[in-house]
This record gives structure tokens, sequence and C-alpha cells, in this order.
């Protein structure tokens, strides 16, 4: 190739016919000369393929209309403005919800239940109980609803009060027991100290001590383990209301019992496992001599008094 | 036409943009893939998509527009496929007072021609074409395909350049 190339803009500007006299002059004395005016010349007979432009035209139109069609059915059916409205009702009832939260727990039958307070307290819920409170400013207001009962471990801090239908438990230490049944009442204390105020008593409860409120009577007495009996996968009384001990049957076995042949008031001292019905039948009703048998139909203990 | 006024969803101002500008697009994708039924896909789609925005192009903006949505279908769809080149250039124009070996050895040099435009580098293929099939000047060639004046002179004689090289001497 020729110096002209070093240019290189040069055989553009000859296409386009820009070049000065003198250029094309000295250009059209090179030997590449006729090769690239037979390319040039040859290429500019050159067409792409032919197409009917009206025929693709129609072609788009249709495509056109059925597309067109389709966005304007969407926006009549559900206006966007909708979707806003929709996600909004959403993010407003979402941050109501999480800034309001109420928890709420309930356990079944034979059920027990592990809770993690938002402070790190732990509270083990057990069968057939109910927990309540609210998370939102829980480190100032630390509030509990409880029905049933239930074990707690309480986390330094401000005052953690436990509201029952029969009193209201605060907590001055960390560990203690809490069993309300229709008419039982029932406080350990395990760890550190717990005050309990109810209708017409007040105490302090240290570790090892317990409270119980029957017929409105506080009873205070003393105990040794460590650890609520339930937790243990057994249950312990201690001069407890027979109808206490057959409540904690009930809930942990889902099995009723007719009552109605046998004195409830009678105070029962002892232990019944959590493993096995029979065992634990047997534990509660025969140093109480009491006769027990199922129904015809399997679904009701009938309980008697041997004489 | 009034510029700064024209509606690009009023049918017939949409029907004057796909006369001015259909052609050329379909040409200059098509010199990039080498398949015409690709070509007019990529042209529709980006037609079909300038109407669906119509409310949102300005009018003037439309060419570039329809560039830019064709190109980047071209670059999604196309490019990353093996191109099989199937360039197929027509002759137009046939000169029938000739002898015909000159005929001939005209007939000849168009084959070997169009196999080595068929061969050159996109960039050079597409500036080369619309220049010598579209007569599209240097200026409206930077503004399609989205570079210089002085690059496209470039192309162009590179494009020369190698067409030169590859047909041989004559």
């Amino acid at each position: 190739m020729e110096n002209h190339f070093l240019d290189n803009t040069f055989l553009a500007r000859w296409v386009a016919g820009e070049l000065t006299p003198k250029e094309l002059e000295s250009f059209k004395k090179s030997k590449d000369y006729a090769t690239f005016k037979r390319i040039n010349d040859t290429s500019q007979m050159l067409e792409a393929p032919t197409y009917n432009e009206q025929a693709l035209f129609n072609k788009l139109k249709q495509l056109r209309s059925t597309h067109h069609q389709a966005k304007s059915r969407v926006i009549k059916l559900i206006p966007n403005w909708t979707y806003s409205v929709a996600a909004s009702v959403i993010i407003i009832f979402g941050i109501f919800y999480f800034t309001n939260n109420n928890k709420h727990f309930e356990t079944n039958f034979s059920e027990q239940l592990a809770i993690i307070l938002p402070d790190n307290s732990k509270v083990e819920l057990n069968a057939n109980s109910q927990l309540d409170y609210k998370s939102k400013n829980w480190k100032e207001n630390r509030d509990l609803i409880l029905v049933g009962e239930a074990f707690f471990d309480v986390e330094k801090g401000s005052s953690f009060k436990v509201n029952t239908n029969k009193g209201v438990i605060e907590v001055l230490g960390t560990e203690f027991n809490i069993n309300v049944r229709d008419d039982y009442f029932e406080v350990l204390c395990f760890e550190g100290r717990v005050k309990v105020t109810s209708s017409n008593n007040e105490a302090i409860l240290l570790p090892g001590n317990a409270i119980r409120i029957v017929n409105n009577n506080a009873e205070l007495w003393n105990f040794e383990q460590g650890k609520p009996n339930w937790l243990q996968e057994e249950s312990i009384f201690n001069r407890t209301p027979l109808s206490q001990v057959i409540i904690s049957l009930e809930n942990r076995f889902k099995v009723s019992f007719d009552k109605s042949n046998i004195d409830q008031s009678k105070r029962f001292t002892g232990v019944f496992t959590h493993k096995d019905l029979k065992l634990a039948l047997k534990t509660v009703f025969i140093p109480m001599e009491i006769s027990y048998k199922p129904n015809q139909e399997n679904t009701i203990i009938i309980l008697d008094s041997i004489k | 036409m009034s510029q700064e006024t024209k509606s690009v969803c009023d049918e017939k101002t949409y029907q004057w943009i796909y006369n001015t500008y259909a052609k050329t697009l379909r040409n200059f994708i098509y010199y990039k893939c080498g398949d015409i039924q690709q070509a007019e896909d990529i042209v529709q789609n980006a037609y079909i998509k300038l109407w669906n925005n119509c409310s949102k192009i300005v009018f003037k903006n439309a060419k570039s527009f329809l560039y830019k949505v064709a190109k980047n279908e071209f670059l999604n769809e196309v490019a990353h496929k093996k191109i099989k080149l199937q360039h197929q250039i027509y002759l137009a124009k046939e000169s029938t007072n000739e002898t015909p070996e000159f005929l001939l050895e005209e007939k000849e040099f168009m084959i070997k021609l169009k196999r080595v435009i068929a061969n050159l580098p996109t960039k050079q293929r597409e500036v080369f074409l619309l220049s010598r099939i579209d007569k599209k000047k240097y200026s409206e060639i930077s503004e399609i395909v989205g570079i210089t004046v002085k690059a496209v002179e470039k192309r162009m004689s590179s494009a020369l350049i190698t067409l030169r090289e590859q047909i041989g001497n004559i």
C-alpha cells in the first residue's frame, strides 16, 4: 500500500468526493486506484434484499393494536393507584402490628412451652396455661398476665410483675413458680425474693418459701427442690388439696375425672410421674384410699372412696 | 413538519416515522447480523416499543429511540449467537450493452466482492454498506452507529483497505 493510506481517512474522503484535486490526481496515478475504483463502483450497484414495506407496516399495526388493547384493559381493571393504596394499608397495619405487639402464648393439654422474653428472661409454661404480655417498651414495663402455671427465671432489671386473677406477683429476685387455677393460687420462690399480693394478703418469699391461698386463707410452707417439679417430668405436692392434684392430673394427661363421690378437700403429699398415667393414678389415689376405674366409654375415670 | 408539536401517538406521525426510518434501520441491523428475518423482527419490536411509549417520547427523539432499542435487542438476542453470515446482496443494475465476457467477469467480481464484504468485521461492514447501499452521508452514519464522523471515516477507509487486500489483484 502506498503512503496516502497512512492518512486513515483518505479513502473515506475519496469515496465521498472530498479529496482536493491535487490529492485525487496523485491517487489516480497509484497502481491500486483501479481496484479501489472498481470496488467502489461495484459496491454501489449492490442492494439489500427488498421487502414489502407496506405489508410489514400492516403487520406492525395489527401487533400494535393487540398490544394496545391489552394495555388499556389492564389499566381499566386495576388502576395503578390501587396498588399504592394497598401497599400503604399493609405498611400502616404492619407498623401498628409490630409496635403494639401483644404476645400471646397458650399451651394445650400435655404440652409445655419455653418462652424467652425480650430481656432474655425465661418462662416455662406448664400444660393448659396461657401467658400474655406486650413486647413494646418491655424494658420499662415488664408486665405479664398468667392463667395456669409457669416457672419464671427473671433477668435483672425494672420490676417484673405477673398479674393473675388471684393476685399480683412482683419479682424482687429471680426464680419463682406460679400456679393459678380456678380456686387455687400457689407461688414458690426458688431464688432471690418474691413479693406476693393478693386481695387480703401480702407476703415476701425467700428461696425455699412457698405460699398458697386456699379458700382465702394463706398458707406458707417450705420446700427443698431447686426447680419446680413439673420441669423434671414429675409433679410434687406438699399438703396440697386433692382438687388441685386432680386438676394437675387432668392437665397433664388430658383425662377427666368423676369427682362426685370423693372428698376433694383432703390434702395430698407426694409425687406423680408425667410419663405413665396408670402409675400416676396409682401413686395418687391408692394412698388416698380412693378407687379409680374408667367409665364404659373410656372417657372419664370414676373415683370412689374405699369405705 | 414542526418538530416540537408532533405527537408520536398520532397515527399519521407514527406512519411518517415508519416510512422515514424503517428501511435504513432494517438494513443497518441486517448488515450487522446478516439475517433479514431477524432484522425485520428487531425493527418490528422497536416500532412496537415506540408505540407503547409514544406518550413519553418527543417526536425529535423517536429516531434515536428506535436505533437504541434495536441495537440493544440486537446485542441481547443476536450478538451472543454465533452468527452465520448469509449476506445476500443483490446486483441492482444490469448493464446490457456489454460483451458476454465482460458480463461474466463482472458477475464473478460481484460474487467475490459480496463474499469479502460478508467477511468484513461488523463495524467496518455496517459503515461501508450504509454508505454504499443506503447512500448515507458520514454524518448520518455517525448518528446511526453512535460514533464520531472521524471514526466513521476511519472505519470506511479500513473497510476499503480490507476489501482491497481480500479481493487481490484483478
